[in-house]
């Protein structure tokens, strides 16, 4: 006689009818070996039911909690900020290009415009990481959580700066255009040194 | 899903509220959300990763998700079975990931038919330990937390007749490991 597969069994134990499954049953119905096999398919399911049931050794609510604090304040940021610096950046441009008694060889307005490209690039290596969809350590969550809102600080610094004076002296733009490039710097360091370290 | 819904109420008698909560951006809120589904979710994710790091990563990657997509979750379904959803697709990933070698393909490959031989009786903890990452993953979701092979398929990115045979192949090798095979 031959006996029921491990496929049927296994098929057995579904809810519905398929093709094949009623002269299964029916053999099942005739035959002690398959109805032991199908019992101790049932056994062995109750018992992986009843494996202990397993435990984190250590808490990941406070590392999870930073990282979704850091990420909702950087879709914050990027919210608001990216309308509002990609103003404030028009705004910089506009005075550091434009019909303003400045000399064209004006080296501040020339080194307010590599310090905006530089920012751009770390922002784009940044978005490139995508450190919102990594798993990041309680530390480093904290350190990139901290690097973000003074990035966020500098931001609403420099759209106040441009946007309530009249004429922004480019060396305050520069200061603050190169603080804001400090801490990206920082940003970038934190998240591909921990990749490195990781091995990731 | 009765029993997704009876978790909900054991696990968070309070859930409409926290919820509610949560989607108000109420961190507490969320934390309090942890705590009731952690054991769960971590117990699920250790069933099916192979390391217990692996594990506490899919538990941190499935309640940031949570954190993030409250507000989208719709309080059709249960909050356990959305929440353990997540983690599935999580866990099931992280194995994507790692492409985790096929533990006991490589043992058969090694032993040949030796093993067929031997009869050694495992533990279940230590056979199911032992099965592939994909087919563990088949078994823990189907046998026990009671998803369809369609719904499994879909997590997985396979058909149901995947889902089905790896079903049945882990059980072959369960019933060999476990020595079930010699009982009358």
């Amino acid at each position: 006689m031959t006996h029921l597969t491990m496929d049927a069994l296994v098929g057995l134990r579904e809810p519905g009818t398929e093709p094949g499954q009623a002269a299964a049953r029916e053999h099942l119905n005739q035959c002690a070996h398959c109805q032991a096999e199908l019992q101790r398919l049932h056994q062995r399911v109750a018992r992986l039911k009843a494996l202990p049931t397993l435990r984190p050794s250590r808490d990941r609510w406070p590392e999870t909690k930073a990282r979704f604090s850091a990420d909702r304040r950087r879709r914050r940021t990027r919210a608001v900020g990216l309308s509002g610096l990609g103003l404030a950046a028009s705004v910089a441009l506009f005075f550091a290009v434009g019909d303003l008694p400045r000399t064209p060889d004006d080296p501040t307005t020339d080194q307010l415009s590599q310090v905006m490209e530089r920012s751009s690039l770390l922002e784009g290596a940044i978005s490139d990481y995508n450190p919102g969809g990594r798993v990041l350590d309680g530390r480093t969550a904290r350190i990139a959580g901290e690097l973000e809102d003074r990035i966020a600080r500098v931001d609403r610094q420099l759209e106040a700066t441009e946007l309530l004076r009249q004429q922004p002296d480019d060396r305050d733009l520069l200061k603050l255009w190169r603080e804001r490039v400090g801490l990206l710097d920082a940003l970038v360091d934190v998240h591909v040194t921990r990749a490195s370290n990781a091995g990731l | 899903m009765t029993g997704t819904l009876l978790m909900d109420s054991s696990l968070l008698a309070n859930a409409e509220t926290v919820v509610a909560r949560a989607r108000a951006g109420d961190t507490r809120a969320l934390g309090e959300l942890y705590r009731a589904f952690e054991v769960p979710v971590y117990n699920l994710a250790r069933r099916i990763c192979r390391t217990t790091e692996d594990a506490e990563d899919v538990l941190q990657e499935t309640f940031f998700e949570v954190c993030r997509s409250i507000g989208r979750y719709r309080e059709e379904g249960s909050l356990w079975g959305w929440i353990r959803t997540i983690a599935a697709s999580k866990a099931l990933m992280r194995l994507r990931r790692n492409k985790y070698r096929e533990t006991d393909e490589l043992h058969d490959e090694a032993v040949g038919h030796k093993r067929e031989d031997t009869h050694l009786r495992m533990d279940l903890e230590a056979a199911l330990e032992r099965l592939s990452e994909t087919s563990r993953a088949v078994v823990w979701l189907h046998d026990v937390e009671g998803y369809t092979h369609e719904e499994i398929a879909n997590m997985m990115g396979k058909t149901p007749s995947f889902s089905k045979s790896q079903l049945s192949r882990a059980h072959a090798r369960l019933r060999t490991w476990l020595g079930e095979e010699n009982i009358p």
